[in-house]
C-alpha cells in the first residue's frame, strides 16, 4: 500500500516539472536581450547577415511556440540542447559541474545539522539560560547576515589575515584525485589520497560554513522550538516519573518527536541550499551549476538557462518528496 | 483700387512677420522670465561599475537645481535594447580603444548609426570627415581630419566627455619583470619568479574560448596570448613590433607584404611557414571559415577590409585590401597565428578543446570557468627582439584562474594563492597598498569614459543644455574621490595618449555659472 502512494507520488511531480520548462522557458525568452548580440560582444562589430545566421544557427529565427515545442520534446529525451555560448550539450555542462554543488550543498548541510541540533536541544532544555540567549542570538544573526557579506569577511579573516584558509577553488592544480563520483572529498577517501582529502576539506569548509550559516540557524530555531513542545508532553513527564536519566529521555523520547518539522525544514532548505548557490559560489570561485547559471543568464544562452533551472526544479521537488516519505518512517501515523 | 490695397496688405503683414522674427530672435537670446523656467529633469543610466561615478555626478548636477535620477541597470543586454530604441536619455558609458586610432573610436560612436552611437548623434560633415580618416592613407592628412572632426564634437558636445582609467593591476613582490600592458593584456613571457616556478594569474571572468578565431573577448586573447604569437605585437606602452612576422612593407596602400621568420615552430614540432598565415587568416574572413557552416566573430570590425591573403612563397604573404587600411598594423596585433594541418586534421571543435600555438607556452589543461594550466615550450622562437628578454619563457607553468569576484581575487593575491591579478578597483588599492608582500602596478588604459547624451529627444537636443553638463561637472573631483586618482581627463573623446589627438583644445572647466547661464538660456530653472 505504501509502494502504491510513494509512485503516485512521484508520479504527481511529473505535472510540476512539464509546468516549470514551460514557465521558465517563457520567461526567458521574455526577458529583453538578446543572445546573438551579448555574444557578439559589448561593442559588437557585426553586420545583419551574420546575425540573421547565427539565429538561424541557434533556431532562434523560429515562432516562439515552435522554439517551445522544439525544447520540450528533445527534452524527454534527455536532450537539454547546445549552449549558445559554450558550445557543447547542456547535459554534459551540467553533469560535469554538479558534483561540485552537491559536494559544497552537501558540506553545508552537514555543517548546518551537526551544529544546529545540538544547540537546538540544549537551548529547549536550559530554556533562558545564557546558552540558549547567546545562541538564539547567534541564530537571529545567521539568518540576518547575507552571504556575499559572510563570505567575504571570511576570506578576509582565514585567509588574507591568518592565512590559514584558502579564499578559492576546490583544489590547487595538481592535486585532483581519480575520478570517480566527482565529489572530491569522497573521492580522495576512496582512492586514498590524503593529500588531496585535506586540501578539499580546507577549500570547502569557508564556503560551506557561508552556505550552512542560514540554515543552522533555522534549524537551531525550529528545533528549540519543537523540542519545547515535545518536552511539555505528558509522555515525557511520564519518562522521568519511570525514573529514566534526563540523557534517556532526552535523546530517545522527545529528540525523535521532535525532529519531525525539523525535517521539513532541511527538505525545503535544501532546494535553497542549491539556490544559494549562485552567489557563494561566485564568491569563492566555485566551480558548480550555480556559476554556470550565473554566466548563462547574463549571455542569455537560453538552453543553458533552462537546463540549469530545470535542475534546481527538480532538486526542490525531490527532496520534498523525499521528506514526505521520510515523514512516514518517522512516525507511523502520517499517510502520504 | 483693390490692387493698391492688396498691395498696401501684403505689406503690411511682411512688416508684421518680419517683426515677428525679429522680435522672437531678440527673445530667443533672452532667457525667459523666471516663471516660464522649467525644472530640468532627467535619469542617468548606468551599471554597477560605473555606479559610484553615477552618483557623484548626479550629486554635482542636484547642487544646480537639476531634478536627476540614477538607475543602475543589472543587465547590459536589457539597457542596451532600451538605448537603440532611443528611450533613454543620459548614459554612463565607456568604450575601449586599443588600437590607439580614432578609427575603431570615432567612427563607431560618432558616424551616423555607428554601431556604438548610442547618443544617436548625427552631422553629415562628421560623417564625410570619419570616412575620409577611415580609408586616408596620409597620416598628417588623418591626422588634420580627425583634429577637426574633434574641434567639431568639442562644441556639439554629445558627450559630456569625462576621463581615461588607468589600468590598475596587483602582483606578489616575488614577480619579476611583470608590467601591466596598455591594451590590458598580461603577458607572462619575459615573467619571473623569485621562489617557486608556477605563476598563478588571477582573472576576472570566463574565458571564451582557447581558438585564436572564435572569441571576442579581452580575457580570452589574454590567455591565448600567451600560448600564440601574431604577425605582429605591442610594447608594453602601445608601439606595434614585429613577432612571427620579421619585416613587412606597403607596396601600396591596399597592398601589404610580410616577410616571416625563420625557424619557428608550433607546440607539436611542426614548422610555421606561409601556408599557417594564409589558413589563419583565410578562416576568419571566410564565410563559414571555422567548418560546420560557423563564420569566425573576428572579422566584422577587426578585418573587414582584408579580402585576401596571399602566399608568395614559403616566407612571404600578401594582404590584399579592398580600400586603404592605415591601422591594419593595429589591428593584426588581435589575431594569433594557428597551425594549419593540425587544425584542418582535428577540426576546429577538437583544435579549441586541445589548442595549439606557436607561443612561449603550451596548453596542459583548461576548463574555461575555471582554469587553464599552460608549461614552458622548450622549442620557442623567443618572442619579438623588439621587447628586451627575448628566449624561452622564465617560468616553468602558468596558470589562470578565474576568479570573477573582486574581493576575492584580491584575497587570493594577499594570500599567495595568485601572484598577479587584473582588474584592481581603486578602493581597493589602499588595503594593497598596506600589504608588504603585494604591488599595485598601473598603466594608461585604452578605454574613454564618458557621459554620453541622448541627442534625438529633450532634455539634450538642445546644445546648449549638452553644454551646460560639460560646464556643470567637476570631474577633477570626481577622479581624486571616486577614481582614487588613477585617472586622466579628457579634452574631447580621444584618449590622451593616441594617435592625432587635439592638443589645441583644453578640457571643459568646471563652471557653475557658465553652465547655469547656458540652462537659463534654453528654458530652465537653475536654483
Amino acid at each position: 500500500m505504501r509502494g502504491l502512494r510513494v509512485l503516485e507520488r512521484i508520479l504527481s511531480t511529473i505535472p510540476i516539472v512539464f509546468g516549470v520548462a514551460v514557465i521558465v522557458f517563457c520567461v526567458m525568452r521574455f526577458t529583453p536581450g538578446d543572445p546573438i548580440d551579448v555574444m557578439m560582444g559589448r561593442e559588437g562589430h557585426v553586420s545583419q547577415e551574420q546575425i540573421d545566421a547565427l539565429r538561424r544557427e541557434f533556431g532562434l529565427d523560429k515562432p516562439i511556440h515552435v522554439q517551445l515545442y522544439m525544447f520540450l520534446s528533445r527534452a524527454v529525451r534527455g536532450d537539454l540542447g547546445n549552449s549558445l555560448t559554450k558550445h557543447r550539450p547542456v547535459s554534459a555542462l551540467i553533469r560535469e559541474r554538479l558534483p561540485a554543488t552537491v559536494e559544497l550543498a552537501l558540506g553545508a548541510l552537514v555543517f548546518s545539522l551537526v551544529l544546529a541540533i545540538p544547540i537546538g536541544v540544549i537551548s529547549a532544555v536550559r530554556q533562558y539560560s545564557f546558552v540558549d540567549r547567546a545562541s538564539m542570538a547567534a541564530a537571529f544573526f545567521g539568518i540576518s547576515m547575507p552571504a556575499f557579506w559572510l563570505g567575504i569577511i571570511s576570506i578576509i579573516v582565514f585567509s588574507v589575515r591568518l592565512g590559514i584558509l584558502p579564499s578559492y577553488g576546490r583544489l590547487p592544480y595538481g592535486l585532483e584525485p581519480a575520478r570517480v563520483t566527482g565529489l572530491y572529498v569522497l573521492d580522495s577517501v576512496l582512492t586514498g589520497n590524503v593529500s588531496s582529502l585535506v586540501a578539499a576539506l580546507r577549500h570547502l569548509l569557508l564556503p560551506s560554513v557561508t552556505l550552512g550559516a542560514p540554515m543552522a540557524a533555522i534549524v537551531a530555531r525550529v528545533m528549540r522550538s519543537s523540542m519545547l513542545e515535545v518536552l511539555r508532553q505528558d509522555y515525557v513527564m511520564l519518562a522521568r516519573a519511570k525514573g529514566l536519566t534526563e540523557w534517556a529521555v532526552i535523546t530517545r523520547h522527545a529528540l525523535v518527536n521532535a525532529l519531525i518539522p525539523t525535517v521539513t525544514v532541511v527538505g525545503v532548505q535544501t532546494g535553497v541550499l542549491l539556490g544559494g548557490n549562485m552567489i557563494v559560489e561566485t564568491i569563492f570561485s566555485w566551480p558548480g551549476i550555480g556559476r554556470l547559471a550565473v554566466d548563462a543568464i547574463f549571455n542569455r544562452d537560453y538552453p543553458l538557462v533552462q537546463g540549469v533551472v530545470m535542475v534546481y526544479a527538480l532538486t526542490f521537488v525531490l527532496a520534498n518528496l523525499a521528506v514526505d516519505i521520510l515523514y512516514t518512517y518517522i512516525n507511523p501515523k502520517i499517510n502520504l | 483700387m483693390g490692387r493698391r490695397n492688396l498691395f498696401v496688405w501684403f505689406v503690411i503683414m511682411l512688416a508684421m512677420l518680419a517683426g515677428g522674427i525679429i522680435s522672437g530672435c531678440a527673445k530667443k537670446a533672452e532667457p525667459p522670465p523666471s516663471d516660464q523656467l522649467r525644472t530640468l529633469s532627467f535619469t542617468i543610466d548606468c551599471e554597477n561599475y560605473n555606479k559610484a561615478v553615477a552618483e557623484a555626478v548626479a550629486q554635482q548636477l542636484r547642487e544646480l537645481g537639476v531634478d536627476v535620477q540614477v538607475r543602475v541597470w543589472g543587465d547590459w543586454a536589457v539597457l542596451k535594447e532600451a538605448l537603440l530604441n532611443k528611450e533613454r536619455e543620459m548614459l554612463v558609458n565607456d568604450w575601449g580603444n586599443s588600437t590607439l586610432d580614432p578609427y575603431d573610436l570615432l567612427n563607431p560612436k560618432f558616424e551616423t548609426g555607428g554601431r556604438g552611437n548610442y547618443a544617436h548623434y548625427s552631422n553629415p560633415r562628421v560623417d564625410d570627415l570619419l570616412k575620409r580618416g577611415a580609408t586616408g592613407t596620409d597620416e598628417a592628412e588623418r591626422e588634420r581630419i580627425y583634429k577637426e572632426v574633434q574641434e567639431i564634437l568639442y562644441d556639439d558636445a554629445p558627450w559630456v566627455f569625462g576621463y581615461a582609467m588607468q589600468e590598475i593591476e596587483a602582483s606578489r613582490k616575488t614577480v619579476q619583470n611583470w608590467v601591466p600592458a596598455t591594451d590590458s593584456r598580461i603577458n607572462l613571457h619575459r615573467v619571473s619568479l623569485t621562489e617557486g616556478d608556477t605563476l598563478v594569474v588571477g582573472i576576472r571572468a570566463t574565458i571564451e574560448s582557447l581558438d585564436p578565431a572564435n572569441h571576442r573577448n579581452r580575457i580570452a586573447e589574454t590567455v591565448i596570448r600567451n600560448m600564440f604569437d601574431g604577425l605582429v605585437t605591442r610594447t608594453p606602452d602601445g608601439k606595434v613590433v614585429p613577432e612571427i612576422a620579421e619585416s613587412w612593407e606597403a607596396i601600396s596602400p591596399t597592398l601589404w607584404e610580410f616577410k616571416i621568420r625563420k625557424g619557428i615552430t608550433f607546440h607539436n614540432g611542426e614548422p610555421l611557414t606561409a601556408d599557417d598565415v594564409k589558413f589563419t587568416f583565410d578562416r576568419i574572413i571566410t564565410e563559414g571559415g571555422l567548418g560546420n557552416g560557423k563564420s569566425s566573430p573576428r572579422k566584422a570590425g577587426l578585418l573587414d577590409p582584408v579580402t585576401e591573403v596571399e602566399k608568395v612563397d614559403d616566407y612571404t604573404v600578401r594582404f590584399h585590401l579592398s580600400a586603404p587600411w592605415p591601422i591594419i598594423l593595429q589591428m593584426l596585433v588581435h589575431q594569433q597565428i594557428v597551425p594549419k594541418d593540425y587544425v584542418e586534421r582535428v577540426g576546429s571543435e577538437e583544435f579549441a578543446k586541445k589548442p595549439i600555438g606557436a607561443g612561449p607556452f603550451k596548453f596542459v589543461e583548461g576548463k574555461l570557468d575555471e582554469r587553464v594550466v599552460m608549461e614552458r615550450y622548450d622549442g620557442y622562437y623567443g618572442g619579438s627582439p623588439d621587447i628586451p628578454g627575448a628566449g624561452p619563457a622564465r617560468i616553468k607553468r602558468a596558470i589562470f584562474e578565474v576568479i570573477p569576484e573582486t574581493s576575492t581575487r584580491v584575497a587570493a593575491l594577499q594570500s599567495g594563492q595568485a601572484h598577479i591579478i587584473q582588474s584592481v578597483p581603486p578602493e581597493l588599492v589602499p588595503e594593497l597598498d598596506k600589504d608588504p608582500n603585494c604591488e599595485v602596478k598601473t598603466v594608461e588604459g585604452t578605454r574613454v569614459y564618458f557621459l554620453e547624451m541622448n541627442v534625438t529627444r529633450p532634455p539634450f537636443d538642445d546644445v546648449r543644455v549638452r553644454q551646460a553638463m560639460n560646464y556643470a561637472i567637476d570631474w577633477d573631483l570626481i577622479i581624486e574621490k571616486v577614481l582614487g586618482g588613477y585617472a586622466t581627463r579628457l579634452n574631447g573623446p580621444l584618449l590622451p595618449h593616441g594617435f592625432a589627438r587635439h592638443t589645441g583644445l583644453s578640457p571643459y572647466p568646471f563652471d557653475p555659472d557658465r553652465a547655469r547661464q547656458l540652462l537659463r538660456e534654453a528654458g530652465y530653472r537653475t536654483e
